[in-house]
């Protein structure tokens, strides 16, 4: 049995052998096929979570980009091109998302939507560099914008400016002094904390008390008892929304009535839900877009994002659509180029969004503002004053 | 099973397959597309793991949870090294491969306190706490990783290209699993596999078990190194994320589905699941669940994995042919030459008198082990002469066993002393034991189940340290000259106690009465100076116990001095030249077998039972306390 | 003081979780010398199906735990009817069947109610009780009480029934047992059903407290058995205590060494396993030659 396995491995690789030396061996790699620089579709490929913890905040982010795509492939498309979107799921995995770059790359993709994890797209840059693949990405954390990457761009402000509206907010405007944080050493948290202490100090402020939790913990006393005992006037948090909610939800049973304050995940339903709408009331957002009736565009997106999807708009939802629409704008202004020129073209757009008007500089930032928003009555509603 | 037809190829088609898969390795980059290529060079880091993994689980036994830390670990090692103190590629990835060792040693150290299922839990704890500080700390980049990993140089070549990359790969794998083979089919692999087998029953035959551990966990460490330096070589990225829980068990169902006990088998259940994940890539829950399933059907219908599935295959057809082992044939024993000076002692059958002009070979002062409570031995003394047959009877539950346990160092003594030949060992571990020339059987057969008999015999004969395996890396031709050697004594020793024939055999699918005599080669195989048998006779024949008394009193010949646990009083009678009798954990007599059966005291031992002569053969096991 | 005393009063609140867990594991440990590595799943189906029936049918929390208990029973009769041909031959086989078994309930679960997990309405709204500036959620004190129950109850099963009695003495030679006429793969199903049942228990006890996800088992899993290990495996009282420990543990950790929190309780885990291997109450298990 074994030397008839044998005898046909020998006699398969004598024949793909001689398939090698008949096509010449050169040196491996592909041939180079035409991508979509000419005719045919546009592809244009999504990648975020699908599966997995983070999926929520992907399939929001891939709603957006879906909205956006099909109003312009209802209006004929780019030069008469259709646009292809394509769906990666990056299972909020670094890993995944440089498997995904490459596959993006050698399956002629030629402009990159997402990813929400400011982790997973800075892994993906080098990559993405690499193969001259622009993206405009959804997350926030400043490292992104570290990488100095020419094809990297946001559809966002980055924490640095969330945090610092939110200290403006909250020192400047109601004249706190006494903040405490409590952040989780998740890549998202230690961003917040990093951009919002720095906002702190400078304005000559201390934090009262820093507290970080691991972002699979469970009970919080020891540290929220620390952050009671400081007596804050208000709570900076920086987690994702589970967590958050949890925290939340412990520190009111603590007996902690001090708000909470933070940014895009304390704007959203997971958050409320989880820490539940009465323990949530008063916590203060930074945010972009903190709802639906912001403004007469926005409106109109949460109408037909309702009709296509039947679920309410957020947040994730606008800044995609945002991005994809920055995307799409660029592709069509430089005659669907690809790579540096495709890039450059990004950068050369300006436009007026759901999130506000978006001028791109080197950086990749193309918006830096946020408004502030309280939660009052299980919704988020525009700050006074 | 091996039979004489299968058991050795011929050469040629050997290296003709070598040379397909040489061929094949060569063209593939030829013959697919640049994402492709990837998923090949990643399937390839995760056969590496996986070859890890299988060394510690599969050969070694240890489960070993923590495999996606070693792999971290040399990739974070590299990774920092790189970016933060600017070392080239090469000296950190050197640097790193150390540090994965060093960890892996540290993981193995749990091992030598604890039993395995325990280890299950440690291991993966430990593998937590290393996500957890990756998490953490500055140095390695937090959540958010480490990027801009350098390319590795190599002599100009453009190793940024996943195609030149591949080759690199190749050949480390290819050396990797080379070197995995080398030391799975040799002395190293043979103690390990043995201890998974039976820990016990290696100690007594001389391999220290918590080296072995250790040497486990470390070699499995190696390959995870091997594999994180390859991994960040190609990604030129690492996060906390790529360490995670799930991955861990992925790589477990890679190697359970592929085989455990195989390397070759943990190769294919790599290579597979990476290209079925790969083709799963946007149905990741529906993988997670085939996956689980599938590890599920193997660990219960097949758990020698897909490795095992061609064996299984071969042993059900013979099976159905009617074709088995059963046309091999027990052959005589072959005697002993008897030792000259030996034999002069043993006509001295006056203990004393021996004691007087030379060391007994065997002393027991005053030995107790008290489990909670109950008091197993109460000061037990024997003293057993050079050269002698000696008897230890008692009724059931006596102490006979524990007594045994405590000279061959199973258990510490609670008290007392034993010495032997003049040295004192109490204490001591079995492992040293053995070394010091102290052999036995066990009364319910303990040999090695996954082994073939000579298998079982070489690891015995075996007696270089483990300590002795950095000729492993060094020094490989005398690794295989010393093989060569062990394999002549092996066969010797098989065909003096007839088992030639059953060389190949899996000694669980042999008679009752030829695992016995296989025990008996195994105890002997380490060239003993004292040699206990616990129920040597147990479910043997009439004739069988007839050979045995003959083997034994051959190798008594030879200058081993024996002792023997036995029911049999027919074979105590005649075999020994003195009998202690146990009952209670205490010696009630001692003497002649003449003596010892007409003294009241022991009479009133067995009291309850039938007469001596005529004591059954024990069904069940001995309840140890 | 009063952060040490709440911390100490937070750390015992998901210690009575990890008890149960641990309680749960070493039955089925004693019983059959087994670690099931399935069990943080069957809590975490156990959490789903006691949140879903008490959230979208509405039924009474009490029912919908019930209910959850007996559900993830049969589960756990399932996972040892399948592993059945391996018990008392291969506990390291069986091992990785159950890590098998976890796999595939994640992503059952992951099939059925999706990636993402939901909260779950507390059942008990009063308002914490406060002592000396210290406060007790008085779901607390409900999970407690819940867990002192259990512990009575099952102990009570074990030493005075004659079901229980049989439980025993396979957990002391399963070979005997078979001996005297007690019918072994029903003694292992019993406990594997008890087990899965307290996870379910625990799991659904666990679910307003936190939040409910396909992944939520691993964390809470892992720290179960180590509160087994530690308080001895097989061991019943020592379970208790090892859960409370580790919650005590991992709650001090939390606030001492933040981040590294993880790190520093696996750490001190293993060391005192190392120290003490079989546990703080450990029963020495002869190993026999």
């Amino acid at each position: 049995m074994f030397n008839l396995s044998r005898v046909r491995l020998s006699a398969l690789a004598a024949g793909a052998l001689t398939a090698c030396l008949a096509t010449a061996c050169g040196a491996p790699g592909e041939s180079e096929e035409s991508g979509s620089g000419g005719s045919g579709p546009i592809k244009i490929a999504v990648v975020n979570a699908q599966s997995g913890q983070l999926s929520s905040l992907g399939k929001w982010e891939h709603k957006g980009v879906k909205l956006a795509v099909d109003e312009w492939n209802k209006a004929g498309g780019i030069n008469g091109r259709k646009i292809q979107l394509d769906v990666f799921d990056d299972q909020g995995d670094p890993t995944v998302g440089t498997n995904i770059a490459r596959k993006i790359a050698s399956q002629k993709y030629i402009a990159m939507l997402g990813t929400a994890e400011s982790a997973v797209t800075i892994a993906m840059a080098p990559v993405l560099r690499q193969y001259e693949i622009p993206n405009i990405a959804s997350g926030q954390s400043p490292g992104m914008v570290a990488l100095k990457s020419p094809y990297l761009f946001l559809n966002g402000p980055t924490s640095t400016t969330y945090d610092e509206t939110l200290a403006k907010h909250l020192v400047d405007t109601e004249k706190m002094k006494k903040v405490a944080l409590i952040t989780n050493n998740g890549a998202y948290g230690k961003g917040e904390h990093d951009a919002f202490a720095k906002a702190l100090g400078d304005r000559g402020l201390k934090p009262v008390a820093d507290e970080v939790v691991t972002i699979d913990q469970k009970d919080f006393s020891a540290q929220l008892t620390k952050i009671r005992q400081a007596r804050p006037e208000v709570i900076f948090l920086g987690a994702e929304e589970v967590e958050s909610g949890l925290i939340v939800k412990q520190a009111r049973d603590l007996g902690i009535t001090a708000p909470f304050a933070g940014a895009a995940p304390q704007g959203t339903p997971v958050f409320l839900d989880t820490a539940g709408a009465e323990n949530a009331e008063g916590t203060i957002v930074s945010s972009p877009y903190l709802s639906n009736d912001i403004s007469e565009d926005a409106k109109k997106f949460a109408a037909a994002y309702q009709a296509a999807f039947n679920e309410e708009a957020e947040m994730h939802g606008a800044k995609a659509y945002d991005g994809a629409q920055i995307m799409l704008t660029a592709l069509k202004n430089s005659n669907v180029a690809t790579g540096r020129k495709l890039a450059d073209a990004i950068r050369a757009v300006r436009h007026q969004g759901l999130l506000g008007d978006f001028v791109y500089d080197e950086t990749g930032v193309g918006i830096k503002a946020t408004s502030i928003g309280v939660i009052k009555g299980g919704k988020l509603v525009k700050a006074e004053g | 099973m091996n039979l004489p037809g299968t058991l050795r190829h011929p050469r040629a088609p050997r290296l003709g397959g070598l040379a397909a898969l040489i061929a094949a390795a060569w063209i593939l980059p030829y013959q697919v597309g640049g994402y492709a290529i990837h998923v090949v060079n990643i399937a390839l880091v995760f056969a590496l793991l996986a070859i890890g993994m299988g060394l510690a689980m599969g050969i070694a036994g240890q489960i070993n949870l923590a495999q996606v830390a070693f792999f971290g670990v040399s990739a974070y090692a590299t990774a920092i090294l790189t970016t933060h103190s600017g070392l080239g590629f090469w000296p950190a990835a050197a640097l790193a491969m150390v540090a994965s060792a060093l960890i892996g040693l540290l993981v193995g150290i749990p091992a030598l306190r604890m039993q395995s299922h325990y280890l299950g839990i440690v291991t993966l704890g430990l593998a937590l706490g290393f996500i957890n500080w990756t998490t953490n700390a500055e140095i390695a980049g937090g959540a958010e990783g480490i990027s801009a990993i350098p390319v590795p140089p190599m002599f100009g070549i453009d190793l940024t290209s996943e195609y030149l990359y591949y080759y690199l790969e190749v050949v480390v794998f290819a050396l990797a699993l080379a070197f995995g083979l080398f030391v799975v089919r040799t002395g190293l692999g043979r103690r390990l596999k043995a201890m998974r087998d039976d820990p016990l029953a290696a100690g007594a035959v001389g391999a220290e078990i918590p080296l072995l551990r250790m040497t486990a966990f470390m070699l499995s460490s190696v390959f995870g190194g091997i594999a994180g330096v390859l991994y960040v070589g190609l990604i030129r990225y690492i996060a906390p994320e790529t360490f995670n829980i799930a991955n861990m068990f992925l790589l477990l169902a890679m190697v359970v589905i592929g085989g455990r006990q195989s390397l070759v088998g943990c190769v294919v259940g790599a290579i597979g699941l990476t290209l079925i994940r790969e083709q799963l890539v946007d149905h990741p829950t529906v993988a997670q669940l085939g996956f689980g399933i599938v590890v599920v059907i193997m660990v219960v219908f097949a758990p020698t994995g897909l490795a095992g599935v061609p064996a299984r295959v071969r042993a059900a057809v013979d099976r159905r042919r009617g074709r088995s082992a059963d046309r091999a044939e027990l052959r005589p024993f072959q005697p002993y030459e008897p030792a000259e000076q030996d034999a002069r002692t043993t006509e001295e059958t006056d203990a004393g008198a021996a004691a007087e002009s030379v060391a007994p070979m065997l002393e027991v002062r005053e030995v107790s082990k008290q489990f909670r409570g109950l008091k197993a031995l109460d000061g037990v003394s024997v003293t057993v002469a050079r050269g002698e047959i000696r008897g230890i009877v008692g009724p059931n539950g006596s102490g006979k066993t524990t007594l045994f346990n405590v000279i061959s160092g199973f258990y510490k003594a609670s008290g007392g002393r034993v010495v032997l030949d003049g040295r004192t060992v109490t204490g001591a571990r079995p492992y040293r034991l053995s070394m010091l020339g102290v052999a036995r059987t066990f009364q319910n057969l303990r040999l090695f189940g996954e082994m073939s008999v000579k298998d079982n015999l070489l690891v015995a004969l075996d007696r270089s340290r483990t300590a002795a395996s950095w000729r492993y890396v060094l020094w490989p031709v005398g690794v295989l000259r010393r093989e060569h050697r062990l394999n002549e004594q092996a066969d010797a020793l098989l065909a003096r106690f007839g088992l030639t024939e059953f060389a190949g055999a899996a000694p669980g699918s042999l008679p009752y009465g030829i695992q016995r005599r296989i025990e008996i080669a195994r105890a002997m195989a380490g060239s003993p100076r004292l040699l206990l048998l616990d129920e040597p006779a147990a479910g043997l024949n009439g004739e069988e116990v007839r050979q045995l008394a003959e083997i034994v009193r051959s190798i008594r010949g030879s200058g081993v001095t024996v002792v023997l646990i036995e029911h049999n009083m027919g074979l105590v009678m005649s075999l020994c030249e003195r009998v202690t009798v146990l009952a209670g954990g205490v010696v009630i007599a001692e003497g002649t077998p003449d003596e010892v059966v007409g003294d009241p005291a022991v009479i009133e031992a067995y009291l309850g039972d039938s007469a001596m002569a005529e004591m059954p053969l024990p069904t069940t096991t001995e309840v140890s306390p | 003081m009063q952060v040490f005393l709440q911390t100490l009063i937070g750390g015992l609140s998901l210690g009575a979780i990890y008890a149960l867990v641990a309680m749960g594991f070493s039955l089925v440990y004693r019983t059959m010398g087994l670690v099931n590595f399935a069990h943080a799943d069957v809590l975490m189906i156990g959490a789903y199906a006691a949140s879903t029936f008490y959230m979208s049918t509405k039924l009474p929390f009490a029912v919908a735990m019930v209910l959850s208990i007996a559900l993830t029973g049969l589960i756990g009769l399932f996972i040892e009817r399948v592993l059945r041909p391996l018990e008392n031959k291969d506990f390291t086989l069986m091992l990785i069947g159950t890590i098998g078994f976890g796999m595939v309930l994640q992503a059952v679960a992951v099939l059925i109610w999706g990636a993402t997990g939901h909260a779950v309405d507390n059942p008990v709204q009063a308002a914490p009780i406060e002592l000396f500036g210290l406060r007790v959620r008085t779901y607390d004190l409900v999970v407690l009480l819940i867990v002192a129950v259990a512990v009575v109850l099952l102990v009570g099963f074990l030493q005075r029934t004659k079901r229980g009695a049989a439980m025993q003495a396979v957990a002391m030679d399963h070979e005997a047992a078979t001996a005297v006429g007690i019918h072994v793969g029903r003694s292992n199903a019993i406990a594997f059903a008890i087990g899965a049942g307290l996870a379910a228990l625990a799991g659904g006890l666990v679910g307003p407290l936190l939040y409910v996800n396909p992944t939520m088992g691993g964390a809470i899993g892992i720290k179960g058995f180590a509160a087994a290990m530690l308080g001895g495996c097989g061991n019943i009282p020592g379970a208790i205590v090892g859960g409370l420990a580790i919650g005590v543990l991992d709650s001090f950790a939390a606030g001492h060494f933040q981040g590294y929190s993880e790190l520093v309780v696996f750490l001190v885990f293993t060391v005192i396993i190392m120290i003490k291997p079989l546990g703080l109450f450990g029963e020495m298990t002869v190993s026999r030659a």
